[in-house]
């Protein structure tokens, strides 16, 4: 359990970011200020923020569709990311990559490839890549259960586990495919059996205790950074959000998540229990949250939209090609 | 000068860029000892060590995706793909990973990858050991195509591709591997995205690729007997494809014969001729040919392959029909 007062402030604070960031999403999101799809970490706060405290502005990760507190818990400003997802001119990819690809080199945050799981193979060449220069660098990879099935699973943890590359594995376990619970799906609910089968080390932790997340990860960091090769982490989770057209899981089970397994409520609860921090100062941290947020959704919502020569640029490197 | 085959060449392509480069590695199947099904690596894991002619299982995907990761973080990778049929296994990591990633995020990131690959039917492989895959990738935004036709391009052409900042699939065809031409030894480049006038002719323009270059050149020597002056342009470019050479050509000469070994329907013959319509329509004497395989996988048995990849014979016809 993570005691550092200072620590568990500042994941609380992570957390309660990533929640507000989603639930004004969400409201932009169903008002139609917000294109395309949306895909929200409600619920999965603590995986986002124990991941992003262990990583170094060095590391690289490749987030997953639901991890927008993770970008911006890397260091982007947070008003670009939110600008981003509305597909304005300001966003860090200038509108052209959205919600399911929104990356920012500057912070180590090389992007999503929104089939999901094929990152997987992606952060094996990034850690290949690191370990053949020589650095201690890490490549993260965030992908759900649902996408365990995927070949490209299968063949990164068996690479990474024979050429001994740093990638720290992350895979947040929500239960669900869109629909498909993974037991029904799966041989086996236990997807540390698949790294372990590969000889790669996992620990598997419950994702909405955010001390027990923070300190697994630290964990498996260190493994790796002390040259020991992959690592295998399973956060067991759950989302929030559910199908579009509505809830599909058992009521018992929604009520658990909501009502007795919340991540961030559990998280006030320890901090209140430690001493870390007052109620008040609680409802402080939380009304600036609050305000931030309104902030960038303002920043976003006033952006303007993308140049249109942005949607001819950069489709080649280096080559003034005009698309025919 | 040497005397080089193709394999020998981009042997020798390889061989200079690694010494000259310590980013530039290599992985595929079987390309360590043994260097390549085809030869093309051999002499190069002896040379520079198993770290940089990496040995993988039969794991395309993560062949693709790995080298794509590692190019992320400033690597120079060259994945081999046994043969071109098997790109349908990493298709993702090449066309939604390689391809889109400098576009979608705006220009942050490159993937400067090179996939090698044996292309091409013409020695009994069958329906997986013998397709012309270049349609699959031709309406790929941000992929290069690259495809040589003889010693002489393949080296230069590979050492331009592996400076290059683009993702390039780089098609060798089979049956051109043994071909045999002077070569120098040292280091140059032939530029991508640029056509060469492969022989010189007045009545009529034939474009072409890769085989269907040497069958056009053998066409075109048999039918100057008859009186008919061919001018071969071989693309050797497919993507983005050097429009200019060929519509300089067909300005020229006013008819046009495309000749391609992949099927007709929604292949390189299809955009090349629609182009001259579309953008050439004024100079044209006639209608434009085009001469492809059949719309058939392609079968095992030689005499039955012969039917349906087209040949010298085929490409005689059409020039025939062309200026008649």
């Amino acid at each position: 359990m993570v005691s550092d007062p200072k620590l568990l402030l500042r994941l609380y604070r992570d957390m309660c970011l990533v929640r507000a960031f989603e639930l004004g999403l969400e409201r932009e999101f169903k008002r139609g200020n917000v294109p395309g799809m949306l895909h929200t970490g409600l619920g999965q706060e603590a995986t986002q923020a124990a991941i992003a405290a262990n990583l170094k502005p060095t590391d690289c990760f490749f987030p997953d569709h639901r991890c927008h507190g993770l970008l911006i818990l890397a260091g982007t400003p947070g008003e670009r990311i939110m600008a981003e997802l509305f597909g304005k001119a300001t966003g860090i990819c200038s509108g052209k990559g959205g919600s399911l690809h929104s990356a920012d080199a500057s912070v180590g945050n090389f992007g999503n490839n929104a089939v999901e799981g094929s990152m997987m193979v992606s952060a094996l060449g990034a850690a290949l890549g690191w370990k053949m220069q020589g650095t201690d660098r890490i490549a993260a990879v965030i992908v759900g259960d649902g996408t365990s099935g995927r070949g490209e699973w299968h063949e990164s943890l068996n690479l990474a586990s024979t050429w001994k590359v740093p990638v720290l594995y992350c895979c947040v376990n929500n239960g669900y495919a869109i629909s498909t619970p993974v037991a029904f799906s799966h041989a086996t609910g236990d997807l540390c059996e698949f790294a372990r089968a590969y000889r790669i080390p996992t620990t598997q932790v419950d994702g909405n205790d955010v001390s027990a997340a923070f300190e697994a990860t630290q964990a498996a960091v260190q493994h790796i950074r002390a040259g020991n090769g992959p690592y295998f982490l399973e956060y067991k989770t759950w989302r929030w959000q559910g199908l579009f057209s509505g809830e599909f899981r058992p009521p018992e089970e929604v009520r658990y998540y909501r009502e007795e397994h919340d991540p961030i409520a559990m998280a006030r609860r320890q901090i209140l229990d430690q001493a870390a921090a007052t109620e008040a100062e609680l409802a402080g941290l939380e009304r600036d949250v609050d305000a931030q947020i309104a902030g960038w959704i303002d920043f976003a919502m006033g952006s303007p939209a993308p140049d249109p020569a942005k949607a001819i640029a950069d489709v080649y490197v280096g080559w003034e090609v005009t698309p025919r | 000068m040497k005397t080089m085959t193709t394999v020998q060449a981009l042997n020798s392509a390889l061989d200079l860029m690694m010494a000259e480069d310590s980013r530039v590695y290599l992985l595929g199947e079987d390309i360590g000892k043994m260097g390549g099904d085809f030869g093309v690596t051999r002499g190069l894991w002896a040379k520079y060590g198993a770290e940089r002619v990496r040995d993988t299982p039969l794991s395309e995907a993560a062949i693709v995706g790995a080298a794509v990761g590692s190019a992320m973080v400033g690597m120079r990778p060259v994945a081999e793909i046994m043969f071109a049929d098997f790109m349908s296994t990493c298709f993702d990591q090449v066309v939604n990973n390689a391809a889109k990633m400098h576009y979608m995020f705006d220009g942050q990131f490159k993937a400067p990858i090179v996939v090698r690959t044996a292309t091409g039917a013409g020695f009994g492989g069958g329906p997986h050991h013998s397709q012309s895959v270049e349609g699959w990738f031709m309406n790929v935004p941000g992929l290069v195509i690259v495809a040589p036709t003889n010693p002489y391009d393949a080296k230069g052409l590979l050492i331009s591709c592996i400076e290059d900042d683009n993702p390039v699939l780089f098609l060798e065809h089979k049956a051109l591997y043994r071909l045999k031409a002077e070569v120098p030894e040292e280091k140059y480049n032939v530029p991508l995205r640029k056509a060469s006038i492969a022989r010189a002719g007045e009545h009529v323009t034939v474009v072409s690729a890769l085989r269907m270059t040497q069958e056009s050149l053998a066409a075109a020597g048999e039918l100057a007997g008859e009186g008919i002056s061919v001018e071969v342009v071989d693309l050797r470019t497919l993507r983005p494809w050097d429009t200019e050479t060929v519509l300089e050509s067909v300005a020229k000469t006013g008819r046009a014969v495309v000749v391609n070994e992949a099927p007709k329907i929604g292949g390189l013959a299809s955009d090349v001729s629609a182009t001259i319509a579309e953008e050439g329509f004024g100079y044209l004497k006639g209608p434009i040919q085009r001469v492809c395989g059949l719309d058939t996988p392609i079968p095992f048995s030689v005499p039955l392959e012969k039917i349906v990849v087209p040949g010298k014979e085929d490409i005689k016809a059409a020039v025939r029909k062309a200026i008649a």
